[in-house]
């Protein structure tokens, strides 16, 4: 059980100690907590007030405009949905293939272990660039599909780093006595090991629904004539492209006087996408959260 | 634990399952095809963003183009400027039926694009009758190859209501000093220290007495350019060009512009720009404005727009701007009216893989026509606007709906949404009947001015700022056109040294300007010697080159 | 045991043999790791092809063998510029800071997170401290900014407050300032998000060991030396590793939007150097270029890095 239960004499360094601990974390969550708070308040301050600057952590002119606006675009909601269905589908696929590989490269024993880690690691490392990497997307027929989110960056050499860190760090012993039993790699794999990384697995599912959710230049490059396709990333980038050309001669050409030109001015505006990107990512994060940061009494269960 | 896992599988197949109706279910193509209307679907790759489109082109005035040409428009609108996806295009080999780039230079020796002038030459009249002979001839490529592959989306002889640079001054700076004369940068000088010595803080705070917008790229457009536009340049971007000898000379270099940015110097030294100038971001420059506290300040007018607006809505009117036509002394004028002519290297273009060029031309040339773009300014006859004794005017209700309807453009499909595929009127450019094509006249710009805009101005013997600025009529047109929009060759050395030139004015005339003013020779020539190590004299020569062949090709 | 056997075997019988029976035995480890080692091949290795593009001058469009080819004319021109060697040396110092602070902080801040016991306080903590890591670069630089100006900044008016400056000082305007200001806005953005492998690591040890350690009567700072930092070692080594490996990769955003035209000396980076000279160009080749040089020297820094850490701790990443 957690050993926040049973205290036992608590000296006077650790009592300083506890107490110095809280006042610097304490420090730590106002300063860190100001960017955000930051953005909250322009993104729900009027656009033409936030112009004057000296907004910080409360909006001068409460407004929620900012988001209408945002809104009121179309496929909005297509973008939603696919941007759930890569987040679900590339994390799930993605922290299960990584964590196999991850075994495999746990297994002193294994014979190809050198070979594949070398492979896989060196790929952090370069890039054949845009046009090459392209093409290869095209040749692959991945161009218009959904599998494009998914497929290329499902083996990712930094994951399975980590994660087979993690499991060097699990006692031989519990796999071999399934051995013993007879269970194949895969099974001990699945059954015994699997479970024990919950902590591991959990960071490693943050990291890639992160870095699913955010990602828009897949979509830009790949499918952006299917709006069936498109993802909330690369609508919102759209608007932020939009809101930002407000200032370009052409794009006023037809606006017709000085009330209409910038009626909204693009600070606020992106304070808004920012906060519609954030906002999900928030909600889910304590289910996520739970696993590495209570590890103890989880991990304890294993037995 | 099992009924978990089997609930969770249960999930996974079911999304797969929904990504696989949503991957069958719509299949795309670049190709043209007719839609189950009869309508022929062009597909077009537009370099910039459009906030206003709507899809199937389902607006009043979209739908009236469908009727007339038969054409459904299928675009896409880049968010990268045309810089990534345009390679990429040319790297596959599958292009759209249209493609509106910022210089067409990748497409042409990929060989992408057809050649538009045997098609113009046919089928389209309004084109021709638009741009003119001289304004074709400006569309040929080059000397080897005269074929036009770039159609211009710009406006055609647009007189700009708002001059597009100069020196912003408060109103309220003006009024106190009982409206000095503005015309040289020392006047301006004199002007904000007078100001700010008589009012050391302004509603509690410090006066700032001139402050710039130099957060990245707009370093160029404000600071950097004052050096020609203080001398009587035209914009050309970074270079110079001689107008009698078409010798280009990177601006810095001319000797006078040295003087300008000594002017810079003073006014560091004396206490009189933002001490900050070279360091805050966009936002910060303009709530500095919006507080109301910055006395003065130099740049192009659309840098100004936010700034303005927001004082005009917190009833600063007072604190807005005015525009001057500023130089460094009353030898030389500012030529922001100058004209440069047909402006040519951006535009659209038909590609290779175009089925019916014949249609997309013709669609171009309905663009083109009087009617259209009359409907594309204002609207629809008897929806949007109403003509009456002969003339069109935009009834009450439509104007305030003009003014306040963020949506009105996208509701209706006037303007940019259409009139951004083809040449268009510019302001000012009349129609047959004699009214203007734009619905920018000079008598709206005026009953939009503020009270105190319109007190200022008079006290200066001028309607509009426009007024004090020396007309397009005192300058001829310039044979070269814009020097920015002359593309430089792909993996050329004269890009590069072009590149290298840029970051060393971004770092040493700043620091210039700020060097204590016994040391500004000091920097003034460290700088003039970097420009020199990087070999800026070759880069010169070619682009004069570049210019001269120009202006032979478009003189012919 | 398995070792001994293993390395027995091997003196007697040939390579190819041992090779097979192994492959027999492991036929399931193969099973799960070889897919996708071809995986990347295709996804990562086939288009390295493209490397090629750093030896022609090249021209979207135009077939393979109808590039021109160039050998290495802009590699030449790459190791004679300047300003190139300006912005390796930027890049090397601030990536050298970030790994000094920017890596050990968040370490220090997932023990101290560790030992709070009010787990509410805990959750919240660490929920706000990742917060900032979804605030794009471009908000937080301005942030920054505005918090180091000297009309009104936060830092400022604070120092003159307490009377450590007589008068606002300009840190934006000053060159020797620039890497400093960079690594810590990093630090104050990414230190919550970059903790949480640490806090996973920590998460995953065995809570026996800390009532063991209590038994035995040790306090707090012996229980983090003992037990917490052995715990996590193999993670924080092999981030060490992979993070040496990408020293000269490092981004240029953040450095971009920071810096300006008083600093630039110090702000420009070479993944900003590649992109205003290469890509920004539509210089392709030049680009691609930077780009092989980038990419052999974090190879050559990670296996260097790999073989030491190898030896010395006997952790490694491959």
């Amino acid at each position: 059980m957690s050993r926040s239960y049973k205290l036992p004499k608590v000296s006077k360094g650790e009592k300083v100690f506890e107490i110095v601990n809280y006042i610097f974390l304490f420090l730590v969550i106002s300063i860190t907590l100001y960017p955000f708070l930051n953005v909250l308040a322009i993104s729900l301050n009027d656009s033409t007030d936030t112009v004057r600057g000296s907004i910080y952590i409360l909006p001068r002119e409460f407004t929620l405009s900012n988001y209408f606006e945002i809104l009121k675009y179309d496929n909005l909601v297509t973008g939603f949905i696919n941007s759930v269905l890569r987040t679900v589908i590339g994390t799930v696929l993605g922290v299960f293939i990584q964590a196999m590989v991850a075994f495999t490269l746990s297994r002193n024993d294994f014979q190809g272990r050198k070979f594949v880690s070398t492979t896989i690691v060196l790929t952090m490392y370069f890039s054949g660039g845009l046009i090459p990497g392209y093409m290869l997307v095209r040749d692959l027929g991945l161009i218009d599909s959904f599998w494009v989110y998914i497929l290329p960056g499902l083996v990712s050499a930094f994951n399975i780093i980590i994660i087979r860190s993690f499991m060097d760090g699990l006692p031989y012993s519990l796999q071999e006595s399934a051995k013993m039993d007879g269970a194949n790699d895969f099974v001990i794999f699945y059954r015994i090991i699997l479970p024990l990384c919950k902590p591991v697995l959990a960071t490693i599912a943050l990291f890639v629904a992160v870095g699913q959710w955010n990602s828009w230049f897949d979509t830009y490059l790949y499918n952006s004539m299917n709006e069936s396709l498109t993802t909330l990333q690369y609508e919102l980038m759209k608007i932020m492209d939009n809101t930002s050309m407000g200032g370009s001669q052409d794009a006023n050409m037809m606006r017709h006087n000085d009330e209409q030109v910038n009626r909204v001015s693009p600070q606020s505006i992106k304070m808004a996408i920012t906060m519609v990107t954030v906002i999900p990512i928030i909600c889910v994060y304590p289910f996520v959260q739970k696993y590495f940061i209570q590890g103890m009494t989880l991990g304890a269960v294993k037995q | 634990m099992r009924l978990k896992k089997l609930k969770l599988g249960f999930i996974l197949f079911f999304l797969l399952l929904v990504v696989a109706c949503q991957d069958s279910g719509n299949e795309t193509t670049n190709k043209s095809e007719t839609t189950s209307d009869g309508l022929t679907t062009l597909t077009v790759f537009d370099s910039d963003a459009n906030p206003d489109w709507v899809e199937e082109m389902e607006t009043p005035v979209g739908k009236r183009i469908k009727e007339d040409t038969g054409v459904l428009l299928d675009p896409e609108f880049d968010i990268e400027g045309g810089q990534t996806k345009i390679p990429l295009m040319i790297a596959s080999g599958d292009y759209p039926d249209m493609i509106v780039s910022k210089g067409a230079d990748q497409l042409v020796d990929a060989d992408a694009l057809i050649d538009l002038a045997p098609l113009i030459d046919e089928h389209a009249p309004n084109l021709k009758k638009m741009l003119g002979e001289d304004g074709l001839n400006r569309l040929k490529w080059s000397e080897e190859d005269p074929s036009i592959y770039v159609l211009t989306t710009a406006p055609v002889d647009n007189e700009q209501i708002t001059p597009s640079y100069g020196a912003w001054i408060q109103h309220a700076v003006v009024k106190e000093l009982d409206y000095p004369k503005i015309r040289t940068l020392d006047d301006l000088k004199n002007v904000v220290k007078e100001y700010k010595e008589l009012h050391p803080t302004i509603d509690g705070q410090k006066t700032i007495g001139l402050t710039m917008n130099t957060d990245s790229w707009r370093i160029q457009s404000s600071f950097l350019n004052s050096g020609f536009m203080m001398t009587g340049g035209s914009d050309d971007g970074e270079y110079y060009i001689n107008p009698d000898t078409y010798e280009a000379t990177l601006h810095y270099r001319r000797s006078i512009e040295k003087e300008v940015f000594k002017w810079w110097n003073e006014m560091n030294s004396e206490g009189l720009i933002d001490p900050e100038m070279f360091v805050q971001k966009n936002d910060q420059f303009e709530a500095k404005l919006a507080s109301g506290r910055v006395l003065a300040t130099i740049g192009p007018d659309y840098l100004m727009a936010n700034p303005q607006q927001a004082l005009r809505e917190a009833g600063m009117e007072e604190r807005m701007y005015g525009v001057y036509p500023v130089t460094l002394n009353e030898e030389f004028k500012n030529r922001s009216y100058q004209s440069n002519g047909l402006q040519v290297g951006w535009g659209i273009s038909i590609t290779k893989d175009c089925e019916d060029p014949v249609k997309a031309i013709k669609f171009l040339d309905y663009l083109a026509s009087e009617e259209t773009q009359i409907m594309l300014n204002w609207g629809i006859e008897g929806e949007h606007y109403e003509i009456k004794d002969g003339k069109r005017m935009i009834p009450e209700d439509e104007w305030e709906k003009r003014n306040s309807d963020k949506d009105y453009l996208k509701k209706t499909g006037i303007g940019f949404n259409f009139a951004r595929f083809a040449p268009r009127y510019g302001d000012g450019v009349l129609d047959s009947t004699g009214q203007p094509f734009t619905t920018n006249t000079r008598e709206l710009a005026i009953q939009n001015q503020t009270d105190t805009e319109n007190e200022v101005l008079k006290a200066y013997g001028a309607e509009l700022w426009k007024d004090l600025f020396p007309s397009a009529e005192e300058f001829p047109v310039k044979p070269w056109g814009a020097a920015y929009n002359i593309s430089i060759p792909a993996n050329s050395e004269l890009q590069t040294i072009n590149q290298r030139a840029l970051d060393i004015t971004k770092q040493l005339v700043p620091k210039a300007t700020l060097a204590d003013p016994s040391n500004f020779n000091v920097v003034w020539e460290e700088y003039m010697t970097a420009l020199k190590n990087v070999n800026i004299d070759k880069a010169e020569d070619e682009y004069t080159e570049l210019i001269r062949q120009k202006v032979e090709l478009w003189s012919e | 045991m398995d070792l001994v056997t293993k390395k027995d075997i091997t003196k007697k019988k040939s390579r190819l043999s041992v090779f097979w029976k192994g492959f027999k035995n492991q036929k399931m480890l193969y099973l799960m790791s070889i897919p996708f080692v071809a995986w990347v091949f295709v996804f990562n290795y086939l288009p390295v092809w493209g490397w090629t593009m750093a030896f022609q001058n090249y021209i979207p469009g135009k077939a393979f063998w109808e590039q021109e080819w160039v050998g290495l004319q802009h590699f030449i021109q790459l190791f004679q510029d300047e300003r190139f060697f300006l912005a390796l040396r930027n890049t090397l110092a601030m990536s050298f800071l970030g790994l000094l602070f920017g890596f050990t902080i968040p370490i220090i801040f997932a023990i101290l997170l560790n030992e709070v016991r009010n787990s509410f306080f805990k959750r919240v903590t660490q929920t706000v401290t990742y917060l900032p890591h979804f605030v794009s670069w471009v908000v937080v630089a301005g942030i920054v900014t505005k918090m180091l100006s000297t009309d009104g900044g936060i830092i400022n008016d604070l120092l003159v407050g307490m009377g450590i400056l007589d008068q606002p000082y300009q840190f934006m305007a000053d060159g020797k300032w620039f890497w400093g200001i960079v690594t810590v806005s990093d630090i104050w953005k990414e230190m919550g998000w970059n903790a949480i492998i640490f806090l996973a690591a920590i998460a995953g040890l065995d809570p026996q060991l800390y009532e063991a350690a209590k038994v035995d009567g040790a306090n707090r700072f012996r229980q983090i030396w003992h037990i917490t930092l052995p715990g996590i070692r193999p993670t924080i080594l092999v981030v060490l590793i992979l993070n040496i490996g990408h020293l000269i990769q490092i981004g240029f955003e953040k450095q971009m939007l920071l810096s300006n035209p008083l600093v630039i000396e110090y702000a420009e980076v070479l993944e900003l150097y590649a992109l205003n000279y290469g890509i920004g160009l539509g210089q392709f080749s030049y680009g691609t270029a930077i780009g092989i040089f980038n990419s052999v020297v974090s190879i050559v820094l990670l296996l260097l890095a790999n073989g030491i850490f190898k030896r010395y701790s006997n952790q490694s990443v491959m």
